[in-house]
C-alpha cells in the first residue's frame, strides 16, 4: 500500500516530482493551497470582482468553477458567473453542455451559454467546411480559438464581468509554449503568463489562469474526487493537432524524468521576464479598436472579423451573410 | 500470476491483463502501453495511486486525464 506522506492513510496521488504521496484529504489541501498561492502571487483578483468562469463542460473548467464557487464563499465581494461558448461541434459539445448544466445547477451558479450559430451565423463545423471549400490555410483549432476568445470577451463584458478566469493548467501552458517555440512566435510566448496584460482597451476584460501551476492530472483528480468528472468525450478535431502529439511526448518525458513539466514552466516564466521590457511596450502600444466591430484588435481589424471576411460569412459592415454553402452539413441541417 | 480487468471509463476499451505477483498498477498500464501520467486510476471503486499493488480479479477503471478544457 502507498501511504500519505502526512498522515499515513492510503494515498490517492503520488507526485514523483515533489517526492510526496497524498491521501484524499491531504491532496485536496495541497490543491487548495497551491491554487490560492497562485492567485495571491500573481494578484489575480481584488476584493471586489465579478468573476466570469469560462467553462466548456470539460473536467478542467468544471473543476475551476467548483473551486472558485467554494472559495468565493469566503470572499464577500466576489460574484461568480459561468460562461459557456458553444461552438457547435456535433457529437461533442451536446454531451459536455449536459455535464456543465448538471454542475452549474448543483452549485446554483448563474450562467450564460453563447452559441457560434447565434453570434456568427454558423457553427464551428460549418465554418470549418466553408474554410475547406475556400481552401483557407487555417486549422480547425485556429477558427475555434479565435472565435471563442472573441465571444468570451464580448459576452463576459455583457455579463458585467470584471475578470475572466480560464481553466488552463500547467500542461496546457507548456504545450502552447513549445508550439510557439516551434513556430518562432515569441510575441505569443510573452502573453502566456498567468495574467493577461491589462491592455488599456475599454472593451478588454482581463484574463487570469488560477490553475497555472496545477498539473492536468491534478485537475482531473480534483474533478474525480468531487464527482465532477464528465462523461469522457474527446474533441473530434483534437487528434489532428500538433498539441496532441506534444502532449504525448511531454507526458512520456515526465514519466521518465519527473519534474520536467515544472521545469518547463519555470523556463517559460523566465523567458517572459527576460522579454518583458522589450515586448510589453510593443504589445500595449498596438492595441486598437476593430474598424468593423469595435472589439480590441492589434491591427485595423480584429482576427475574428478578418476570418469572417475571408470566409465570406460577414460583409464589411459587420452583417452576417446567410446561406453560405456548407455542402453535406447544410443538407443535413435542412432535413 | 495475477489477473485483472482494466477498463477506460465511458468507452468500449476493456482488457484482461495477466501480471506477475506483486505487480503494481503502473506495470499493468505499461503492458497496455498506457502512460500513468494520462490516467486517474480507480481500483474496485476507489481512487488509488498507480504504485499500488494489484490483486487477483481487481477491476481497474481509468479516467483519462487528457480530455480537453
Ligand atoms: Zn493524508
Ligand atoms: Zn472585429
Amino acid at each position: 500500500m502507498v501511504n500519505c506522506s502526512f498522515c499515513g492513510r492510503k494515498a490517492v496521488y503520488v507526485s514523483k516530482a515533489l517526492g510526496r504521496a497524498y491521501c484524499k484529504k491531504h491532496f485536496l489541501e495541497y490543491f487548495d493551497k497551491k491554487v490560492r498561492r497562485t492567485i495571491r502571487k500573481y494578484k489575480m483578483f481584488s476584493e471586489k470582482e465579478t468573476i466570469i468562469v469560462a467553462v466548456s463542460g470539460g473536467k478542467d473548467s468544471l473543476a475551476l468553477l467548483h473551486y472558485l464557487v467554494k472559495l468565493s464563499k469566503r470572499v464577500p465581494g466576489w460574484t461568480i458567473k459561468a460562461l459557456l461558448v458553444d461552438e457547435g461541434i456535433k457529437g461533442y459539445r451536446e454531451t459536455t453542455i449536459k455535464d456543465f448544466l448538471r454542475v452549474a445547477e448543483e452549485l446554483s451558479v448563474e450562467y450564460r451559454i453563447v452559441r457560434f450559430r447565434d453570434e456568427l451565423g454558423y457553427s464551428l463545423d460549418e465554418i470549418i467546411e466553408i474554410g475547406r471549400r475556400k481552401k483557407l490555410p487555417y486549422h480547425p483549432c485556429s477558427y475555434c480559438g479565435v472565435f471563442r476568445r472573441y465571444l468570451l470577451n464580448k459576452a463576459a463584458r455583457e455579463m458585467g464581468g470584471t475578470v475572466i478566469a480560464t481553466a488552463h493548467n500547467l500542461d496546457d501552458v507548456i504545450q502552447t509554449y513549445l508550439m510557439n517555440i516551434v513556430k518562432n512566435s515569441w510575441e505569443k510566448i510573452v502573453r502566456l503568463g498567468p495574467v493577461s496584460g491589462t491592455a488599456g482597451h475599454p472593451r478588454f476584460i482581463r484574463k487570469v489562469k488560477p490553475f497555472y501551476e496545477i498539473l492536468e492530472k491534478e485537475s482531473a483528480l480534483y474533478a474525480v474526487l468531487n464527482n465532477l468528472y464528465p462523461r469522457f468525450v474527446e474533441c473530434p478535431y483534437a487528434q489532428q493537432s500538433i498539441r496532441w502529439h506534444l502532449r504525448k511526448y511531454i507526458n512520456k518525458l515526465e514519466e521518465m524524468y519527473p519534474g520536467t513539466k515544472y521545469s518547463m514552466l519555470r523556463s517559460l516564466l523566465r523567458i517572459i521576464q527576460l522579454l518583458e521590457d522589450k515586448t510589453n511596450k510593443i504589445i500595449e502600444g498596438e492595441i486598437r479598436s476593430c474598424h468593423i466591430c469595435g472589439e480590441p484588435a492589434s491591427h485595423d481589424l480584429c482576427r475574428a472579423c478578418t476570418y469572417r471576411l475571408e470566409l465570406e460569412i460577414m460583409d464589411e459592415n459587420g452583417n452576417i451573410i446567410k446561406n453560405m454553402d456548407t455542402g453535406a452539413l447544410g443538407n443535413q441541417l435542412s432535413i | 500470476m495475477v489477473r485483472v480487468k482494466v477498463k477506460i471509463i465511458d468507452t468500449d476499451q476493456e482488457w484482461l491483463v495477466e501480471v506477475e505477483n506483486g505487480a503494481r498498477i503502473r506495470d499493468v498500464l505499461e503492458k497496455l502501453d498506457l502512460n500513468p501520467e494520462e490516467y486517474i486510476v480507480s481500483r474496485n471503486g476507489e481512487v488509488v495511486a498507480e504504485d499500488e499493488e494489484v490483486g487477483e480479479d481487481d477491476l481497474i477503471i481509468l479516467y483519462p486525464v487528457v480530455s480537453g478544457g
